[in-house]
């Protein structure tokens, strides 16, 4: 498909000039409020930064003295490996629901699927922070719903059960939580991306007798693919990074100790233990492994760009 | 055959719309319900289904706290904040998805992976050097401050979201109406514009949806009382009541989630209105 | 525009405006200003904000506090902002480091040294005879200095006492104990008999757990040969968490749950005893804006005991007073922190059952079962690890989190090992 008679009618020069000229506020903005600090961040990782340093000390340069900490610390790999677990889970859970949803609301009728996303939009307009407090209150160990739905159904006691105190518990529930929230926007994400999809296509399928199953994947799984890269890629760094949900949840109940993921453990190692040096160290680490992980999301990105 | 088939499908169909939207809207309900609970019934092993006991109380004792957590400026910051950020980072981020989608130049793909990157970076880690660059500009506990430095944590994913939907705008419907005698800007505003706009709708929700909702530099940045907003509010007024008021929490939840779905009510509709224009044909 | 030039602008347009951020941080401490001539403080105006935390503070002190503090400065204005005590650690860090940093803050006399030491705080050392001198209360103020220099004032010390229902305890036969076995005992019997919690204990709660452990010769941590040395894996130590776990075990509390608000917990009836806080004895009873199941004639109290008698050593609670370097209003500050410890403040603390900073005026406490017992409590009572590092031990969450495992049930040694491990990397770091 030629990209069109406009764009080759202007210069090469003049074409970057104008791209420049749009993307001027955002670089501008980038570079000072994330630019500035993110260099900032990458020298603090080299350096011995305490509580000290923040009210005036002057810091030293360690050189990779805290990389090496951290990559020898145990508590580290688990952290690590409690992070990228639960992102995993959490990026099949949501990515699977959603686009499930997606389809079953391409199949609904037009009141039911208007149902179905007030519903959704109503999970999602919930604050991260709001979530948390109200499914920990229905959690809660003495006077949560769920234990008592639970053992009204059931018959199985389990009013006073403690959902977070247990580790993997804990994850469950974290999982349940922001899974909740993210599926509405990978669900109504793809279904906008279905709607997109040229209805003379469609019917061209029909006619020449595809199936339900032969048209999903013929004809509009590679017509999302697009889409479907975006959104996983952002749901791995964004399932990576959460803080806000771990953390408040952690405020409820749960071993510190043994739920923090990479977002919290930066926050307590940075602000809590005042040690920014590591907590920096730390972050360029995670960096460094999101961007391995997405290497494959984003080739597929740019490659798609140029189709 | 095929209306039996067609009759099982609705069915089904309604089903699964039900269950997905009793699961969606359950916690927002228990929300308001224990909201509108008393507190002391709120505090037992056999809670209450539904709010047979309705009251205001819980919404009176968290609007008009006296005491340390006031509710009102914290609602006017996250308002101004939020507004603040949603234009800034839509029209920027326009502008440089229209400058990724449609030109091709030199570094586009750079650009393009570096904004990919930008959202890699735990915002935890770069908290205490945002602090100390607001601190010299004078911008902590300010409503421009976290503004900021919230249209720049937002734009890398809007200016995404924004390029998907116009790369999905293909640019042979504008070629087509300048054939038909439009210049670029007339085809750009008849054609592409309508197209995109349920695109920048749901681009400037989230951009809504992120500002609203975030904790974390808040907490950090805007820490005096007068300067709070929502989130922050809400989580001091819980560490307050220390999770004994669980009906006026549930209250100050209920607040603070308001405006945002009247917000989607009020959007919604443009949503699915722009949805249905679909694509124009040639 | 070629894009190396435009990059380039970019770049300097970033560097300008970030400013020079990074030696403005070492000199943005506004006035350090601590000479005593605080006498002519009225030529200063300001509006300076108090941090004070949790309730201990009374309301009769805060009213005092800001009507003689305007009075003596007319023009200024004294706000308290009341903080919680979670996360204050990180707050208090981020806070006090710019420009915004509070006026005057309260902080848990644990933490003094974390904070003293990264010099955070403004030396005071030249009006520490103004502040008090030599009432203060030593052990606080031993906190409150580092590498000689004095920092920190205290401002209250409280003790924990354990209150109990006198009903609960007539229905299951049992007198006050003596020991701290037979307090453990008797928390058992309750629990058996009447099906309360025999105390209530939740996971989180520490201070209340860390008593078992001295009493017992444990220690949580030794300074020895240069490094600390975290002894929760010694036999007495461990002897003393089995107690705690006894204890936890009698217990109806979330095994994850903190001692917050524990009076809260008591007032619904569920609980037969209570560690608290002194100044706690004013909840457990009924009040207007808040209704007990319990009476104020049903409430008893004595000083946790000790293993062979006596009271325990127990966790010395209480707050230092100091402020931030970083305050733009040096003077102001240190007049405040003059009222908070002048004698007529301190004798509103007393009065409501927390330890005054100057211990000439301990008869404030008055007479009566709370104040023998706090008198008792107090004189046994014991710090955590003077290091500079323990408020980080505290924000990390070690010992809630051995104590929470405690309480679910996890093998004790092999916790307290991983405690002790996670508490030496920290300290010693």
């Amino acid at each position: 498909m030629s990209r069109g008679v406009a764009m080759t009618s202007q210069p090469a020069s003049k074409r970057g000039r104008i791209s420049w000229f749009l993307l001027f506020p955002t670089l501008a903005i980038l570079a000072v409020v994330i630019g500035w600090p993110l260099i900032n961040l990458i020298l603090l990782s080299f350096q011995e930064f305490g509580r000290a340093q923040i009210f005036g000390a002057p810091p030293e340069f360690v050189g990779l003295g805290n990389y090496q900490k951290i990559l020898g610390d145990e508590a580290f790999w688990r952290v690590m490996q409690r992070s990228v677990i639960f992102a995993a889970v959490n990026v099949v859970a949501t990515m699977t629901l959603g686009t499930l949803v997606a389809i079953l609301m391409q199949h609904m009728v037009k009141p039911m699927r208007y149902v179905v996303q007030a519903g959704l939009l109503v999970a999602w307009a919930m604050p991260q922070l709001t979530a948390v407090i109200v499914w920990g209150w229905m959690f809660n160990t003495q006077y949560g719903v769920l234990n008592y739905l639970i053992t009204e159904i059931t018959g199985v006691d389990f009013i006073g059960h403690s959902w977070l105190s247990n580790p993997l518990s804990f994850f469950a529930v974290a999982t349940v939580i922001i899974t909740w929230q993210s599926v509405p926007f990978v669900a109504l994400t793809i279904y906008a991306g279905l709607t997109q999809i040229p209805k003379e296509m469609v019917e061209a399928a029909l006619l020449d007798g595809a199936s339900g199953w032969q048209r999903f994947w013929q004809l509009t799984a590679p017509l999302l693919r697009p889409i479907f890269t975006i959104v996983t890629i952002l749901q791995i760094i964004w399932d990576l990074r959460v803080f806000t949900q771990i953390y408040a949840l952690q405020g409820l109940g749960g071993l510190r100790e043994e739920t923090s993921t990479l977002g919290v453990y930066i926050y307590l190692t940075s602000l809590g233990s005042g040690e920014f040096g590591m907590g920096g160290a730390i972050a360029v680490i995670m960096v460094v492994v999101m961007a391995v992980i997405s290497v494959y999301y984003v080739r597929r990105t740019l490659k798609d760009m140029d189709s | 055959m095929a209306t039996r088939f067609k009759r099982l499908k609705l069915v089904l169909g309604i089903l699964a719309g039900l269950v997905i939207f009793v699961m969606s809207v359950f916690p927002v309900y228990w929300m308001l319900n224990t909201a509108f609970t008393p507190n002391g019934y709120t505090r037992r092993s056999e809670p209450l289904l539904y709010p047979a006991l309705f009251t205001w109380e819980n919404f009176q004792t968290v609007l008009f706290d006296e005491e340390q957590t006031p509710f009102w400026p914290a609602l006017m910051n996250s308002l101004s904040v939020t507004l603040i950020t949603v234009v800034f980072a839509l029209l920027f981020a326009f502008l440089s998805a229209l400058a990724l989608a449609r030109f091709k130049f030199m570094g586009r793909k750079t650009m393009i992976v570096v904004l990919l990157f930008i959202q890699m970076i735990p915002g935890e880690a770069m908290i205490v050097s945002l602090y100390r660059q607001l601190d010299s500009w004078q911008l902590l506990n300010s409503v421009i401050g976290l503004s900021l430095v919230y249209v720049a944590t937002v734009l890398p994913f809007t200016i995404w979201m924004l390029r998907g939907f116009v790369v999905g705008v293909p640019e042979e419907l504008e070629e087509a109406a300048m054939i038909d005698g439009c210049t670029r800007m007339q085809a750009f505003r008849k054609v592409t514009f309508p197209l995109l706009a349920p695109g920048l709708v749901a681009t400037g929700v989230f951009g809504f949806i992120q500002a609203w909702n975030e904790f974390l530099l808040a907490l950090v940045v805007n820490s005096r009382p007068e300067a709070m907003t929502l989130p922050v509010w809400l989580r001091t007024y819980q560490q307050v009541t220390n999770e004994t008021d669980w009906a006026a929490i549930m209250a100050g939840s209920t607040l603070m989630t308001l405006p945002v779905l009247i917000f989607f009510i009020i959007v919604q509709s443009r949503m699915t209105s722009g949805l249905v224009a679909g694509a124009v044909k040639g | 525009m070629r894009k190396s030039s435009l990059i380039a602008s970019m770049g300097i347009v970033a560097l300008t405006l970030a400013g020079c951020q990074a030696t403005e941080s070492a000199d943005s401490g506004g006035s350090t200003n601590t000479d005593t001539d605080t006498s002519a403080s009225a030529e200063v105006t300001g509006d300076i904000r108090v941090w004070i935390n949790g309730g201990d503070t009374p309301d009769e002190a805060r009213e005092y506090l800001i009507s003689t503090f305007e009075e003596m400065h007319p023009g200024s204005t004294l706000t308290i902002e009341q903080q919680d005590w979670g996360g204050l650690v990180e707050k208090l860090t981020t806070s006090m480091s710019g420009s915004d940093s509070p006026d005057l803050v309260e902080i848990g006399n644990t933490w003094a040294p974390g904070f003293t030491a990264s010099g955070a705080f403004t030396d005071l050392s030249a009006s520490f005879d103004e502040l008090g001198g030599a009432d203060l209360l030593p052990g606080f103020v031993e906190v409150g200095t580092y590498d000689g220099v004095f920092y920190a004032p205290p401002y209250y010390a409280g003790s924990r006492l354990i209150f109990y229902s006198k009903s609960d305890y007539e229905a299951a036969g049992l007198s006050v104990p003596t020991t701290l076995e037979e307090y453990v005992e008797n928390a058992e019997t309750l629990n058996a008999e009447l099906g309360t919690s025999g105390v209530y204990f939740p996971g989180k709660d520490w201070y209340n757990a860390l008593p078992y452990v001295w009493e017992n010769g444990g220690e949580v941590a030794v300074w020895a040969d240069g490094s600390w040395d975290a002894q929760l894996s010694s036999d007495a130590s461990i002897a003393g968490l089995e107690l705690v776990k006894r204890a936890m075990d009698s217990s109806n509390a979330a095994k994850d749950g903190d001692e917050a608000e524990s009076w809260v917990a008591y007032c619904e009836g569920g609980h037969s005893m209570l560690s608290a806080p002194s100044w706690a004895a004013g909840l457990l009873v009924p009040r207007d804006d808040a209704p007990c199941e319990r009476s104020a004639d049903d409430l008893g109290v004595f000083a946790l005991p000790g293993a062979s008698g006596g009271a325990a050593q127990v966790f010395a609670g209480g707050s230092n007073l100091a402020i931030p370097k970083n305050s733009q209003n040096q003077e102001l500050a240190l007049s405040a922190m003059k009222i908070m410890l002048s004698p007529e403040f301190q004798t509103i603390m007393g009065n409501a059952g927390l330890v005054p900073a100057l211990t000439s005026l301990g008869s404030t406490l008055g007479t009566g079962e709370i104040p023998e017992a706090v008198a008792a409590a107090a004189a046994a009572s014991k710090l955590t690890p003077a290091s500079p590092q323990w408020a980080d031990v505290e924000a990390a969450g070690i010992l809630q989190d051995l104590f929470v495992k405690i309480a679910t049930g996890e093998d004790i040694a092999t916790a307290a090992a991983d405690a002790d491990a996670a508490m030496e990397a920290i300290l010693n770091g």
